[in-house]
């Protein structure tokens, strides 16, 4: 009998919707435990196996304190295959909607006012390839079961994947949706990232973007196209960067007016298909 | 041997991350602390600037089990914020969806992360090969309120469906009735639940008296939604004046801050709801109530596990009740659009971990202030002072060989939601 892969499924801050994802395939939950060794899901199981090398580890959920940021270092030395699920693994998710304005900490106390926290060292949200070598991105907020199924198979048979690389508009016309931006709606379907079967456009409302841009995401034409039925470019700008996080930041930074800290430019860049070049943090250059 | 320290680093089968620390000294409980371990998003941050309906997407990403709560607590208090009253089809969708979410979270917490401690089990997989019917059982009715959420928010999780004013499409009348009788149909699946909890012994190491508060419905039959809120101290408060009865604090050992009312601990959960409202349940739920009750309810949190289980079955006969409504309103209405750009407004809903607070201000058609005050963070209080019971009486009694578990159970009970605990805090201005 052919050794199961071992697997396990990692969450950071975030709302849990990506292994929600997971625990609502009820008519796959059981077979998903059945394909492949589960030696590590805490939010379905309270068995735990946390210091064993994995084959391929699930993440979601952004980095947002200091005691994540070595956990997930942890999570990578033990794994040889980790793949970031949905936009706040993949980008920071809406917590890192402000990456690049440098007021993360003004921010913090804020909310936080008066608070002496003693039980967790909080930082700015970013991804996880800010701080690991990340091998697939399967962004959504949350993400669409079937690119889950199909990573998890190809994985499990020690293949590599291939996920979607078209826009939401690309579905949107599949499905014969009345075009919202001709209609004067601020749609994101011509640079966000698709694969959610135009979900939203379905219903006759404009794309918010949650699954992040597109690889070939021509963001200073959609700008000007809005700009052109009378959308004020901070209105654009805001509803662009809700869910684009980091990559917005990296590749779109100068388009958008953000101030790349250097923080932030040191960054890799994100591919959202096919696996990144195993380089080390300076030398790897991305797609982009 | 004297115990010094109980400390559990990571409750697993609940929403989030969060651990338990018991403390004693020279015998004594001395300190108890439920530690909340999630990371700040500080997304009322950056809610602050943005479109209201942006904050409504933004907002209903706190949590991804209840998002709908989120959602239409949002969806409340903007529309109270820009004065704009929605129809009773619209009124009636949103009941339904909420039914979705109910039976969803439930179902999910009752069979998939409550059961598997009362059978020894690490999760619900491991109790497939003794237990399959149960467990399937329960998954077939969690994947009826996913796809209730589905059909009317237009995903399972974070459907943009429900929007200010409205909802982008309606579902068909076909559609509807195909949900109806589904709903009807799985009912002894729903039941199972009960029946399976009601002949367990339930534990009984951590009962201490409550105080219960929760949402009180339009209406004067069940329900989940209104503008004024029901104490056990026989107390009605209008949801403007939620700060009055959530009255937070910070404490160190958590992300999320802490609520008490009159100095003391409360719970919000279907637990109670049930102590305030059980006599309103009808039909075949209010059957399995009557017969179910008993005065431990009153102090032992581990009867949460069977109030889920029959307001599941609740959820499941109201849900033919909306839609035979909704299908006899033939028009899909227009979406209200808002009439003024500035305003505030607060409203509650009951998640299915309890009551959910959501306020706004708005000025110039941006929201300028959010405020979120989530059930688990309510009651965070409430669950150390049991956790503390327990603790206290299971070394008391010598009972110390699985204690940690037995105070996971706890905990569990409670179905704590972490990622939501960690917002709720008021932001005004940036």
């Amino acid at each position: 009998m052919v050794k199961k892969p071992k697997v396990g499924f990692y969450s950071f801050s975030g709302c849990e919707g990506d292994l929600l994802t997971i625990i609502h395939c009820e008519d796959e939950l059981l077979d998903i435990f059945g394909a492949v060794d589960v030696r590590s899901f805490r939010m379905a199981s309270s068995e735990r196996h946390d210091d064993e090398s994995l084959d391929v580890a699930f993440v979601e959920g952004s980095i947002t304190t200091k005691q994540q940021s070595e956990k997930i270092k942890k999570i990578r030395e033990r794994s040889s295959v980790i793949v970031a699920i949905g936009s706040c693994a993949c980008y920071g998710g809406p917590q890192s909607a402000r990456l690049g304005y440098d007021d993360w900490e003004e921010r913090f106390k804020k909310v936080y006012a008066g608070a002496r926290l003693t039980i967790v060292k909080p930082q700015e949200s970013q991804p996880l390839d800010e701080y690991i070598k990340v091998d697939y991105y399967i962004p959504g907020c949350p993400m669409d079961k079937h690119q889950f199924f199909y990573a998890l198979t190809r994985l499990a048979k020690g293949m590599p994947v291939e996920l979607s690389r078209f826009p939401v508009c690309a579905e949107c016309k599949w499905n014969e949706n009345e075009c919202l931006l001709l209609k004067g709606q601020l749609c994101l379907g011509p640079v966000t990232a698709g694969g959610c079967n135009s979900r939203c456009p379905n219903y006759g409302l404009p794309c918010i973007g949650c699954w992040g841009p597109t690889d070939e995401a021509n963001v200073a034409s959609e700008i000007n196209l809005l700009k052109e039925r009378n959308f004020r470019e901070q209105e654009i700008v805001n509803k662009l960067r809700l869910f684009g996080g980091s990559s917005m930041v990296k590749r779109f930074g100068e388009l958008l007016g953000i101030k790349k800290t250097s923080h932030a430019s040191s960054v890799k860049t994100i591919s959202r298909s096919g696996k990144k070049p195993a380089a080390s943090k300076s030398s790897t250059t991305g797609n982009k | 041997m004297s115990l010094e320290r109980i400390k559990i680093e990571s409750l697993a089968r609940v929403e989030g991350h969060g651990g338990i620390t018991v403390h004693f000294k020279e015998g004594k409980l001395s300190k108890v602390t439920v530690d909340i371990h999630e990371g700040p998003r500080l997304m009322e941050s950056i809610a602050i600037g943005r479109t209201p309906s942006q904050v409504v997407s933004l907002n209903c990403r706190i949590c991804a089990i209840c998002t709908l709560s989120h959602r239409y607590a949002a969806l409340r208090a903007m529309e109270k914020a820009l004065e704009i009253t929605v129809s009773p089809k619209v009124q009636l969708m949103r009941d339904l969806m909420h039914c979705g979410e109910m039976i969803e979270s439930n179902a999910l917490h009752v069979f998939l992360l409550a059961l598997p401690d009362y059978f020894g089990f690490p999760s619900a997989v491991h109790m497939v090969p003794d237990y399959a019917e149960d467990i399937q059982a329960g998954l077939r009715v969690k994947k009826f309120g996913v796809r209730l959420m589905e059909l009317t928010s237009a995903r399972p999780i974070h459907g943009e469906n429900p929007i200010i004013g409205g909802f982008g499409r309606y579902p068909s009348k076909s559609e509807f009735l195909k949900f109806k009788y589904e709903a009807e149909s799985l009912i002894p699946d729903a039941e199972r639940g009960i029946e399976i909890l009601r002949n367990l012994r339930q534990p009984t190491y951590m009962e201490e008296g409550m105080t219960f508060m929760c949402t009180k419905p339009e209406h004067d039959r069940y329900g989940w939604v209104g503008d004024r809120i029901l104490t056990s101290t026989g107390e009605e408060f209008n949801v403007w004046d939620y700060r009055k009865l959530t009255n937070e604090r910070v404490v160190s050992h958590s992300m999320a801050k802490r609520s008490s009312f009159k100095n003391k601990p409360y719970m919000v959960s279907a637990l109670a709801r049930f102590n305030l409202l059980g006599e309103r349940l009808d039909g075949e739920a209010g059957e399995h109530f009557r017969r179910c009750y008993n005065l431990s309810w009153i102090r032992n949190p581990m009867y949460n596990n069977v109030a889920q289980a029959i307001e599941t079955v609740w959820a499941l006969e109201e849900v033919p009740r909306l839609i035979d409504r909704i299908i006899a309103l033939d028009e899909d209405p227009e979406i209200v659009p808002p009439s003024r750009d500035k305003g505030a407004g607060s409203a509650a809903v009951e998640a299915p971990r309890g009551t959910l607070y959501h306020h706004y201000e708005i000025a110039e058609g941006k929201v300028v202030a959010a405020d979120v005050i989530t059930p688990t963070a309510q009651f965070l209080d409430m669950l150390e002072t049991h956790i503390g019971v327990a603790a206290e009486t299971l070394v008391k009694e010598g009972e110390t060989d699985d204690i940690e578990l037995k105070l996971e159970m706890v905990a569990r009970a409670y179905d704590p939601c972490i990622s939501c605990s960690t917002h709720l805090v008021r932001v005004k201005g940036l």
